[in-house]
């Protein structure tokens, strides 16, 4: 009973990335690099990092460049795998690590709705459902018919926004994607994410907007060199936060 | 279990991208869809031009005799071929967004399964119109198919995970399919193959498939079914293989491509 008011645990997630100075891609230097010392450093993204998320929390996740907040993004989502630990989520999962991804630009923007939307699990009586919404809320009007390589990248995102808003996730995660748009479409996101918060969905978010951190968030997480460096009030965490990087 | 519990949940996805494939294909040029029909059939005419040249054959209807091997041979060869190509095709996704990855490798699959259904129109209009008839054993060709497909199936899972760690394999894949065309009875009849090299004849699974295809359209007799049958819990026990292997490799797959 307890699992189920968690949405997402993490337990004690090491993360670590070879980074190739040369990769070898094919055999032969795969060969080679046998007898010569392989080139690679190890890169500690994340150390031992375990946290709980439970349902209906908006946490935010700030830290300097290389902290390792995208990375953790990437293990909820499960498109990288931890090296040790484990990351245990509940419920329909929903990512905006780059909006479009996935965008097809031969295809007009309503055929890419429903590309787009499949790749995050729904049905097609799921996205006839949702159709109008997400085009009332991209604002695309009569747009949304033509090839989406004709967008600008203001409307590519809109598009991509409001696919992923639309999807009904239980857990949302949003990695820094709010800073494109115009100043009122910006607003409307924020808005559309209270609303969101308030109907008890679970909502991870990175962000340097500390303002919108501070509208959006009840808790924030600091991440600092792949550790947590402090978890708690968001308002709190944040003052600390500026006070120590400015 | 969680693969079929994927499948049904990302169905959507699976049909979108099979759609994709199959349309997209031809999207821009200018004979369009007509191109699904034209390349099998020119294909055929450069061999039904050059083989009957270079290889003694006493079959009555050699162009017929091909025609059967030929289109299946194809969806076999494209799709092992495109299974390779298929993560790293789609690496821009892969890196963004969670999916079930199986559906990649089996749309390639089930795609080239629907092109091969289509093409199928080609062998009975040669069967029909070199003066030969469709009779009750063209009903077997669902069950060949689904031996293909399984067997296909637990290929693809296997070369589209091993090729985002070995780039490699695209080539020798390439290579070793052209290889395979020859040790496959496509252009001449299991039976010349002397003695001593029959073995390749059974060793080879496409072997089977093919002399399936053609016992049931052109010699219209039954297929060897305890083969077939053989072949599909090979092709099962693959699957099985090439799924676990492929949900280990999956978990590296945004890192390494």
């Amino acid at each position: 009973m307890k699992k189920e008011q968690n949405s997402i645990v993490v337990e004690n997630v090491c993360k670590s990335f070879n980074v190739y100075l040369d990769k070898s891609n094919t055999i032969k230097e795969s060969l080679l690099s046998l007898f010569k010392r392989n080139r690679k450093e190890k890169r500690q993204v994340l150390d031992d990092i375990s946290l709980t998320i439970s349902k209906g929390e908006a946490v935010a996740l700030i830290g300097v460049n290389g902290s390792g907040k995208s990375t953790l993004l990437k293990l909820m989502t499960k498109i990288i795998y931890p090296n040790k630990g484990r990351v245990i989520t509940n419920g329909k999962l929903t990512s905006l690590l780059e909006l479009g991804a996935g965008f097809h630009p031969d295809f007009s923007g309503r055929e890419n709705i429903y590309f787009n939307a499949s790749i995050f699990g729904l049905s097609r009586k799921e996205i006839d459902a949702r159709l109008n919404d997400i085009i009332e809320f991209s604002e695309l009007g009569e747009y949304i018919d033509n090839p989406v390589r004709t967008y600008s990248s203001g409307m590519y995102m809109r598009l991509a926004f409001s696919v992923a808003i639309n999807v009904d996730a239980e857990i949302l995660l949003v990695d820094e994607i709010l800073a494109v748009g115009d100043q009122h479409f910006q607003e409307k996101c924020l808005n559309k994410m209270k609303e969101l918060r308030s109907q008890g969905k679970t909502m991870v978010f990175v962000s340097h907007s500390m303002g919108q951190v501070k509208q959006l968030c009840d808790r924030a997480i600091w991440l600092h060199e792949g550790h947590i460096k402090e978890d708690g009030n968001v308002n709190e965490v944040v003052e600390h936060y500026l006070k120590e990087t400015a | 279990m969680r693969i079929f519990k994927n499948l049904y949940q990302y169905r959507e996805l699976l049909k979108t991208s099979v759609k994709k494939e199959v349309r997209g294909k031809y999207k821009n040029s200018f004979l369009g869809v007509i191109w699904s029909f034209l390349n099998p059939l020119l294909q055929l005419g450069v061999y039904a031009l050059v083989f009957p040249l270079i290889i003694k054959s006493n079959e009555t209807n050699y162009t017929v005799f091909l025609c059967c091997a030929l289109i299946p041979w194809n969806f076999f060869a494209t799709a092992v071929n495109r299974s390779s190509f298929t993560m790293v095709e789609n690496s821009n996704i892969l890196k963004k967004v969670y999916f079930p990855r199986e559906i990649l490798p089996i749309s390639v699959v089930t795609s080239e399964a629907v092109n091969f259904i289509i093409s199928t129109v080609i062998i009975i209009g040669f069967v029909l119109g070199f003066g030969l008839s469709i009779t009750k054993y063209a009903l077997l060709y669902p069950l060949i198919l689904l031996v293909q497909y399984t067997l296909l199936i637990g290929i693809a899972f296997i070369v589209s995970s091993l090729v985002v760690y070995i780039r490699d394999l695209q080539h020798f894949i390439g290579v070793f399919i052209q290889l395979m065309f020859y040790a496959t009875p496509i252009a001449y009849n299991a039976k010349v193959i002397p003695e001593n090299y029959q073995w390749i004849m059974r060793f080879n699974p496409m072997a089977t498939i093919i002399s399936g295809f053609r016992d049931i359209f052109y010699y219209q007799h039954m297929p060897d079914l305890q083969a077939l049958f053989t072949l599909f819990c090979i092709g099962l026990a693959l699957c099985c293989v090439g799924y676990a292997l492929f949900s280990k490799l999956q978990k590296g797959f945004a890192e390494q491509l």
